[in-house]
């Protein structure tokens, strides 16, 4: 008997295509109840949770939102974020350092969805995992604040190619720590030609109108 | 780092084609890896194996190939995309939206291995 050569299988597959059925999914989830999921990314400390506070806060009564809110380890989140009114349920990822689709399908059942006009998906903090991981979201958020360097966009790549808006936080601090927002205009450009960005501070509130119909999904 | 999860999917991906081919086992597998994945090929080849411990990938030889990124300039046609500079033509810098190539993360090929004498 000779030896036969290795069978090889041309196989071309999606390595997450696990992860995208399960975001059609949720996708459709959300559409049938006509809600607008947005997830949103960031880095540690840019802001998406004061954010997601300022947001609850000021569009309470005119829209109804909810948020689902990812972290490695703390319930910390979803109870600064519950202070202002609105249902808030913690993701807990254990060593898992992004949400993925199933995360969100499972704690979904938790909502009352067809009461929902927004529902906020805060993602871990972190520029590299989540920007792989399809939620079923209608639009992806990517933050940068003033005081992290104006570098981000071209350091994380794949993370604002992916984004639908990108809101630059805590413009507030702008001066005081030097932010070039021409430089940092310019990488997000290089990272995702032609992308609205949104330059806000959720304590001063300068911007935020603009935030404000994009979550409303007036665009940006 | 979340190569440790792309690596447990990647063994979903190739056991499914695996069961499909009649297959007990792979002795190498190809993947590719664009430069826009945000995936690290060293680091999805370092958790690759205690990954693949106990399932029918343990063993197999990883290769990663990555891609590089291609856009669109509209006066030089498809471009080879330095990551450093984003998405803009290396000759005359204008915008390249669209990537053309380089935000794969896919598993090409299967080298599926002989059943040892044993097992028969």
């Amino acid at each position: 008997m000779t030896a036969t050569n290795p069978r090889i299988v041309t196989v071309r597959q999606n390595i997450l295509k696990a992860n995208d059925h399960t975001a059609a999914e949720n996708r459709a989830t959300f559409a049938a109840a006509g809600v607008r999921a947005i997830n949103l990314a960031s880095s540690p400390g840019a802001g998406k949770t004061a954010l997601l506070e300022r947001t609850l806060r000021d569009l309470a009564g005119q829209v109804s939102m909810a948020v689902a809110v990812g972290d490695l380890a703390t319930e910390n989140d979803a109870a600064r974020l519950r202070q202002h009114g609105a249902q808030a349920e913690q993701i807990v990822t254990g060593t898992i350092c992004h949400l993925d689709a199933a995360m969100v399908q499972a704690v979904l059942p938790r909502f009352d969805l067809a009461g929902l006009e927004v529902l906020f998906l805060e993602n871990v903090g972190n520029l590299v995992c989540p920007s792989s991981y399809d939620l079923g979201e209608a639009a992806r958020a990517v933050l940068i604040s003033t005081t992290e360097g104006e570098d981000k966009p071209l350091k994380y790549p794949t993370m604002f190619n992916t984004a639908d808006v990108v809101v630059i936080t805590k413009m507030d601090l702008a001066d005081a720590v030097g932010f070039d927002r021409d430089l940092c205009r310019e990488n997000i450009d290089r990272a995702r030609p032609g992308v609205p960005v949104i330059e806000l501070s959720s304590r001063s509130g300068v911007g935020l109108d603009t935030w404000f119909a994009f979550v409303r999904g007036e665009g940006a | 780092m979340h190569e440790a999860s792309i690596a447990l999917s990647l063994i979903d991906v190739a056991s499914e084609v695996l069961r499909e081919n009649g297959a007990a086992r792979a002795s190498a597998l190809t993947v590719r890896v664009g430069a826009w994945s945000s995936v690290v090929p060293e680091a999805l080849t370092a958790a690759f194996p205690a990954c693949a411990a106990g399932t029918p990938l343990e063993g197999a030889r990883l290769s990663v190939v990555t891609v590089p990124g291609v856009g669109e300039c509209p006066t030089h046609g498809p471009v080879t995309l330095d990551v450093r500079q984003g998405l803009r033509c290396p000759e005359c810098g204008a915008p390249t939206p669209t990537l053309l190539a380089g935000d794969e993360l896919e598993l090409d090929e299967i080298e599926l291995a002989e059943p040892d004498l044993e097992d028969l």
